[in-house]
Order: C-alpha cells, then structure tokens, then sequence
C-alpha cells in the first residue's frame, strides 16, 4: 500500500518536472520579449540593459535551474507588464474563474446527467431526441457566438441581466450559462452512451429480476456504474476550463485567469504566461489525482 | 384452476417478437406445468425457445416481445396473459431466476451484504437490520457457504466463480420464493462445481418445497437433476414426461437425435472416455 503511494507520488512529480519544463521551453522560443516591451525605437544598448535585467543574458540552464528553485519557494517570478508577482496576481484570478467554472459546471451536471439517463432508458422518445439535439448543439455552437447572443438578449433587448463584468449573482448567469453548454452536451452524450451499455449488463437483468424498483436499478445499480467515465469528464473539463476559459471571460469582461493569460500572451509577458502555464498544469494534475481517488472511492476493483 | 398440486401453470403461451416490421413467433402454444418441490426441465437447442419461455414467466421479455396468446399462472393466479402482465407483484418476491454467469449477474459496486439487504428489504416489509443480517446469513448457510460472514463483506470480485453463483442463486432464494427459474445457471462453471450447484439445486427443491424451471441445453445434466423435462424445438413443446420415459423412450425423431449427440460413457466410439 505505501509502496503504491510512493510510485503514486513519484509519477505525480515527474509529470509536473515535465510540464514546467514544457512551460519554460515555450516561454524561450517565443522571441525577444525586450523588442516588444520596449518598442521599436529603442536603441540595442537599452535592450541589452533589459535583457540583463530579467536574467535573460544568463545560459539557458541557469535560467532553468533558477526558474525551478523559484516554483519550489512559491516564487513565480514578476509580471513585465504589472511590476507585480505572478503568483500574487494569479491567485486574485483565482476566485473568480472558480466561481464562473464551478457554476457553469453545476449547471453542466444539473441538467446534462438527467437528460443522458432519461435518454438511456427511454431510447427513441422525446427525451432522447433532446438529448442529442442538445449534445449536437452544445458541441457545434462556438462559445463567444453564444456568449454575445445571450447578451444580446437578456442584456441589450430584455434587460434582464447586466452585460458584462463580476461582483453579484446576477453578474455570474450569463458567463455561467455560456460556459455550462459544451461540458452539458458532452455529459449528456455521455451519461446516454454509458448509461444504455451498462442498462444491458447482465446485473442490471438480474436486479429486474429480484423485483428490485425502477428507481433504484436505474439511479443504483446503474447509474453507480456509469458514472465513473461521467465524473473523468467533469472533472477533466473542469480542469481545462480552470486554467482559462478564454473566450467566455473575453466576452462577458470576466476578471479571471483566462483574461489574465490573454493580456500576458499579448504583451509577451513571458513570466507571467510561463507562470499560468504552470498554475494551470499543477491544478490539472492534481485533478488528475483527484479522479484516480473517486475512481477508488466508487470501484472496488480498483482499490 | 389451480389443481391443488400445480404451482407454475402455462397454458397454450404464444408469444411474438417484432423484428424491423416482421412478426416472428417465438413460441407456439407452449403448455408446462411445475408442482411444488418439483424439478422440471426444459431442454433443447439454442433458439428454441427455453429461453424465452422462462423470462416469460418472469415478465422479462425485451420490449419487442409481446405475449400473443395463453397465459401463466402462478399458484392459481393469472400473471401473464396478452391482456395483462402481473410479474411485477411476483418478481423476486415469489419467483426467482438465477442466470447464466454469475460474475456478471452481481453488481460489482455493492457487497453481497448489500445486495441481499436489498432483496430483502423491497421484499419483506418492515424487515429490521438484524434480521437482515441473520436471513442474509442464513440463506448463505444453506448454500453451503462455510465463511459467511467474509462473503457477506466481499465484492463480487473478491469471490471465486462457484461461490459467486452460489450468492447468486442465495439471491434469487433469499425471499423464499415458491418458485425458481434456472436458466443455463451451471454452464460456467467447471464440471466440480456444476455438480455442486446441481446438489444445491435439488435440495432447495427437496428440503424447502421450491418448483424449480431447470433450463439447460445439456441432457445428461437435466437428467441428474430433474424429474420431468420437457424437450422444446422451434418454440414449441415437442416432448414432456418423466425423466427415465423420455431418456429411455422418446418418441420424437429431435429427442432421439438429441441423446444420439450425447457422447456415451461405455461405449468404445466415445472421444471423451
């Protein structure tokens, strides 16, 4: 058992070397940064003034070595753009995107598993038929199409809800709805996929067959069964959002961690886009973790 | 209806599957009864219906199956018939059905425990945990499970394959029902254990009273533990007696050429001896 751990553990940091790595690789051979912060009259002493200034005139492996001390102290360095720490503005992101991510993913859950289920066992009715329009739909729609139309409406033409920006739960239906859409069709999808495999599984017959209610051979023994592939999704997707759900914060002006990693890309703040890059690989393995824990949790057979 | 000595009676059962837009009849005017205590067995090749004439008296036919004509009725009352289907106020509770392989006839998320608790608690109302656990327990006792309470505690998974049909078959027992429906319940398991399973079988019939639909293509082993079989071919019901007339006298040529397949123990010509 503790050796498990152990070899757990391990294959956990080898996989976050490995993506920081990644991530101090992509920061070095996207260019100059000194030619976009400065501008194109500044003259080549003043570039090299600030080459040196970052580090950046050291050899590659220091910077590598002095990268990798910095995220074990907590230390991901400065921002070129804001003069502040990347870790200090990261976490202000924080709260929000969780908040955006969270609620989009409740509504994702809330609605995308009943439909996928009722699906699955009535296959061929209506509620199937919803189902896959809302899977196909979800799926095709772009989300910055969604975002503005839903502004468009509830926004601009019914003025129901406020357009743009944080602070109240008002603020929070839109970006959530918008961002609810793709992961509700694909748990939908899904739930449907897995939920009609396992209803013809011969305990599923077996459950019939000892009178058990419908109730519970759907939700119980079924359900139980598929859910596992539905939560490795929500929790993945979940992950992938967290780490920048770009366009819904773009169109709705969310202060989150998606908006950040949009102004750091464009001013080539390369601290501060390696240190979301960062921020972002760690949350997602730790999700990754996460999963193997419920996957446990639900399966004996994994134990 | 009910002669006092029948407790499964199915009269004239037709029933029809629609495949794309074909009516295909899967049984034709099927009659069969079973007493209590009795061991009856239903034999015959794949496709020839036993199936479907045992999910029938359970009410577990796919959507596209329809009862079309006849009826089932258990200890006197009607529960299927092309008007009505009342399986559900029996399912369980006074017919069980034990399955084909029973790794996967167990939920692998639940302990048996659990899966007993359930049976029992859908089934017998008002039913305290101690109780639970002593009918639980003691149904695993009569399937000759020597460490109960390890069982009780395992995973589908944690079980060997004769250990877990014997939690099978305590399952579809567990509400002491009068009648129990087996269908092809031995064909996974290794000759040993079959053998095993067949004692428990025939003692469930002997001991408790149970009527017992033993379906199976193999007619060495229905002839082991049945007292009457019933020889299906093509949906229907091509030959009924005891045991010893039917092995030893069949009338009907399909009879015949089934025993003619069954290798022999004595003979010189038998590859298996």
């Amino acid at each position: 058992m503790i050796r498990r751990i152990l070899i757990r553990v391990a294959a956990v940091l080898v996989t976050l070397l490995i993506a920081i790595s990644i991530a101090f690789a992509l920061g070095r051979l996207s260019g100059d940064p000194t030619a976009s912060i400065l501008g194109p009259m500044a003259t080549e002493g003043q570039r090299a003034d600030l080459r040196a200034e970052l580090g950046l005139d050291q050899p590659l492996l220091l910077q590598y070595f002095d990268y990798l001390g910095g995220i074990f102290t907590g230390d991901l360095g400065n921002s070129l753009q804001f003069y502040q720490p990347n870790l200090t503005m990261i976490l202000d992101r924080v709260p929000f995107t969780l908040q955006l991510v969270g609620a989009g993913m409740l509504i994702a859950i809330v609605i995308g598993v009943p439909l996928g289920v009722l699906a699955a066992t009535r296959e061929g009715s209506w509620w199937d038929r919803a189902a896959s329009a809302l899977a196909l739909l979800g799926q095709s729609i772009p989300v910055f199409w969604l975002g503005m139309m839903l502004v468009l409406l509830f926004a601009v033409q019914w003025g129901l809800l406020p357009a743009g920006q944080s602070g109240s739960v008002q603020h929070l239906v839109l970006p959530a709805l918008t961002m609810s859409l793709y992961p509700m069709a694909h748990v939908a999808r899904l739930t449907r996929a897995t939920m009609s495999d396992v209803l013809r599984e011969p305990y599923i017959d077996a459950a019939r067959a000892r009178g058990l209610s419908a109730g519970s051979i759907v939700w119980k023994h079924a359900f139980k069964n598929a859910s596992l592939p539905v939560l490795t999704i929500v929790v993945l997707q979940a992950g992938t959002l967290l780490s920048g759900a770009v366009a819904v914060e773009y169109v709705y002006a969310w202060p989150g961690l998606g908006q950040l990693a949009l102004q750091a890309i464009q001013f080539r703040d390369f601290p501060l886009v390696q240190a979301i890059v960062v921020f972002g690989a760690i949350t997602f393995v730790l999700l990754n973790q996460l999963v193997d824990l419920l996957h446990a949790l639900i399966d004996p057979r994994v134990r | 209806m009910n002669a006092g000595g029948t407790l499964l009676e199915v009269s004239d059962l037709t029933v029809t599957a629609a495949v794309m837009d074909r009516s295909l009849t899967l049984l034709h005017g099927v009659s069969l009864t079973v007493a209590p205590g009795e061991v009856v067995g239903l034999v015959g090749e794949s496709g020839s219906g036993k199936t479907t004439l045992a999910r029938s008296v359970l009410g577990l036919l796919e959507s596209n199956i329809t009862i079309a004509g006849g009826s089932i009725s258990l200890r006197g009352e009607e529960i299927v018939s092309p008007a009505a289907d009342r399986t559900v106020s029996i399912r369980g509770k006074h017919a069980g059905m034990v399955f084909q392989d029973a790794s996967r006839s167990l939920n692998p998320l639940f302990t048996v425990r659990s899966q007993l608790a359930e049976v029992l608690r859908r089934h017998v109302p008002g039913i305290g945990k101690d109780q639970i656990a002593a009918r639980s327990a003691q149904v695993l006792e009569r399937m000759r499970i020597a460490d109960t309470g390890r069982v009780l505690d395992s995973y589908p998974h944690q079980l060997s394959g004769g250990l877990r049909q014997r939690v099978a078959i305590g399952l579809a027992v567990v509400t002491e029902p009068a009648l129990v429906v087996a269908d092809e319940c031995t064909t996974a398991l290794d000759v040993t254990t079959q053998a095993e399973v067949v004692v428990l079988l025939r003692s469930l019939a002997a001991d408790l009273g149970v009527g017992l639909l033993f379906v199976t293509h193999d007619l060495m082993l229905a002839s082991d533990l049945c007292d009457r079989i019933a020889v299906m071919y093509q949906g229907e019901i091509v030959e009924l007696g005891a045991v010893d007339t039917v092995l030893l006298h069949p009338e009907v040529d399909y009879t015949k050429r089934l025993l003619a397949a069954v290798p022999q123990w004595n003979g010189a010509t038998s590859p298996h001896a």
